[in-house]
């Protein structure tokens, strides 16, 4: 029973029709028994931040706890939006979220595609380093990056929240692997033909194929643009320019743990993310994964 | 000229430039902010600074301290524990999710997948929050059920040392799994279904399948997450930093946050330097060594 159950579950993702044989139905409903109690563990942290968020301060930490809240109240997002800045925030997140990844986008498909499509002195080389920096953790540079920045004058929080972040390895890695794949030799060579500038064919002939790609980088990119936290709790000390992340963080971290703002402030600023996900979720993960399934 | 075909030809004009050109930005902003401050981090490691007036140079003396600092000692057990937990409990985890979501025929597999990455797309803070408010001692939502189903509730999930670093490790699996599930199961949607045809023809049963086949087939894949979560989860902060603040004690502390502690609350930034020195040789030798013999990101 068991045994016949798992024999398809192996299987080819595209077997010829006549080949296709289902599992037994027990087997098929524990299957998706346990696949729903897994989306259910991934959905209840933000069904209960929603839920938590409707509820006034006591209720939030009433034991046992509700999932309804009763009563009801908008209280905890009109006190944060009154309160607190928070619309400063959001502009400073997304704004710096969106402009890093128009660069990223532009960047790392420029270098992917010179990786991919030329061959030229030193490649082995320079592409060795690229990619060896992906294991350079962070937390590494940050204090030397930080002083750095600081001293070179460059510490407008602008500036250090998007600059150095605009060219990621990973994204090159990501690019080059996908036009690798998908940009035929061919196009390119009919194109010189035609007497184009190697910039061109990149602008022209290129970045339209790699539209999937963009896609995906472009969501992967604001989506840790937009979350990011500990470079800006480093960088950024003046109020005024704090984005959701250090605002949230500096509620929740500040004496009494403001829980009902943060919670509040949390929904709101996962609208966006959520949207953009939601919008780009074919591409993140074609394109996401394009790099790692062949190496 | 084997490469005539494919690439242009080398010394025409622009053409020969245009890849260095393409390429130069990474470079020179892998040059400012990483390669200079990796280099500045050496320098200011040997020295004893504050942030003003001129460091001061005291040779190995941070090095000598940190290797006698219990709390960089339980630092690096602690991440040691976390990036372990990643390899040995995580990535499996995603591969058989990854497995059970590629079952044929499977309905709402989208739906499923879209779910399972969510941990991505919320912030940190928010994910932090409602973890805390589910593991609470003494409000939580946690301690409630276990209170409703078996009597008893009373376990102090973030303020015990040990349930503490049980708490970051189910949120550390918790916040990838689905992230690599999608991996793993792009790479399984690429193997041939003929391997697997061929195999069942031959009488291979369904254990036999998957490790042979499908294991072999997802080795570029797996190699490539393992690289990633090795180097991901050894920089961990983010987890501990808001959920428990590194405490009880030190009990959750990771090397970042000691790095962060030292240089941006006690401003010992030769002594943070000098952790990060430490840190760097250890992952950037662990991510080599673990990448060339898996064989990732080779150029061809």
């Amino acid at each position: 029973m068991t045994a016949t159950a798992i024999r398809t579950e192996a299987g080819a993702p595209t077997p010829s029709p006549e080949r296709r044989r289902r599992r037994p139905r027990p087997a098929r409903a524990g299957l998706y028994a346990t696949l729903f109690l897994l989306a259910a563990v991934y959905l209840a942290p933000l069904v209960w931040a929603l839920s938590s968020s409707f509820k006034n301060r006591s209720e939030i930490f009433s034991f046992p706890p509700r999932l309804w809240p009763d009563p009801a109240t908008v209280d905890n997002y009109t006190r944060l939006l009154s309160g607190q800045p928070f619309w400063n925030w959001m502009l400073m997140s997304t704004g710096v979220a969106l402009v890093s990844t128009v660069a990223v986008v532009f960047l790392c498909s420029l270098a992917g595609y010179g990786f991919a499509k030329y061959e030229f002195r030193g490649k082995r080389l320079l592409f060795d380093v690229m990619f060896s920096s992906l294991a350079i953790p962070f937390a590494v540079i940050v204090v030397p990056l930080f002083i750095l920045v600081a001293k070179l004058g460059l510490a407008h929080p602008l500036f250090a929240l998007i600059v150095p972040w605009v060219a990621p390895a990973f994204g090159i890695f990501m690019m080059r692997q996908y036009t690798e794949q998908s940009i035929p030799d061919e196009i390119l060579d009919a194109a010189r033909i035609d007497g184009c500038s190697e910039f061109r064919i990149f602008w022209t002939v290129v970045l339209p194929l790699l539209r999937p790609a963009l896609g995906a980088l472009a969501v992967w990119s604001f989506l840790g643009a937009y979350n990011n936290l500990l470079w800006p709790l480093v960088i950024v000390s003046e109020p005024e320019y704090y984005t959701v992340p250090l605002g949230l963080q500096a509620l929740f971290g500040a004496e009494g743990r403001q829980y009902d703002l943060v919670l509040a402030g949390s929904i709101l600023a996962a609208i966006p993310a959520i949207a953009v996900f939601i919008l780009l979720r074919k591409q993140l993960v074609s394109g996401l994964t394009a790099g790692a399934v062949k190496s | 000229m084997s490469a005539a075909t494919t690439a242009p030809r080398p010394g025409s004009g622009t053409t020969r430039w245009a890849p260095y050109l393409f390429i130069s930005p990474f470079f020179v902003l892998f040059t400012l902010f990483m390669l200079v401050p990796i280099g500045a981090g050496v320098y200011l490691s040997l020295t004893d600074w504050a942030g003003l007036g001129s460091p001061e140079y005291i040779g190995s003396g941070n090095y000598t301290r940190l290797f006698q600092d219990p709390s960089f000692g339980a630092s690096l057990g602690n991440t040691a524990i976390y990036t372990v937990f990643a390899l040995a409990v995580v990535l499996p985890a995603s591969l058989l999710i990854a497995q059970a979501l590629n079952a044929r025929g499977l309905k709402l597999r989208d739906l499923f997948r879209l779910t399972y990455f969510m941990p991505v797309v919320l912030s940190p803070i928010i994910i932090a929050l409602v973890f805390g408010l589910i593991f609470d001692g003494e409000y939580g939502l946690l301690n409630a059920v276990l209170e409703a189903l078996f009597g008893f509730g009373g376990v102090s999930w973030l303020t015990d040392p040990f349930w503490a670093r049980v708490v970051v490790v189910v949120l550390v699996l918790w916040r990838w799994t689905g992230y690599l599930t999608i991996f793993f199961l792009a790479g399984m949607q690429s193997i041939p279904g003929e391997l697997y045809e061929a195999a069942e023809v031959d009488g291979a049963g369904p254990a036999r399948r998957f490790f042979a086949i499908t294991l072999p087939q997802l080795k570029p894949v797996t190699a490539f997450i393992a690289v990633t979560m090795l180097v991901n989860t050894a920089q961990i902060f983010e987890e501990p930093f808001l959920l428990t603040q590194g405490g009880p004690g030190e009990s959750t502390l990771s090397v970042s946050m000691f790095i962060y502690r030292a240089a941006f609350q006690r401003q010992e930034l030769g002594y943070a330097a000098a952790a990060g020195v430490v840190m760097f040789i250890i992952v950037f030798a662990l991510g080599r060594l673990s990448s060339s013999a898996l064989g990732v990101g080779r150029t061809r």
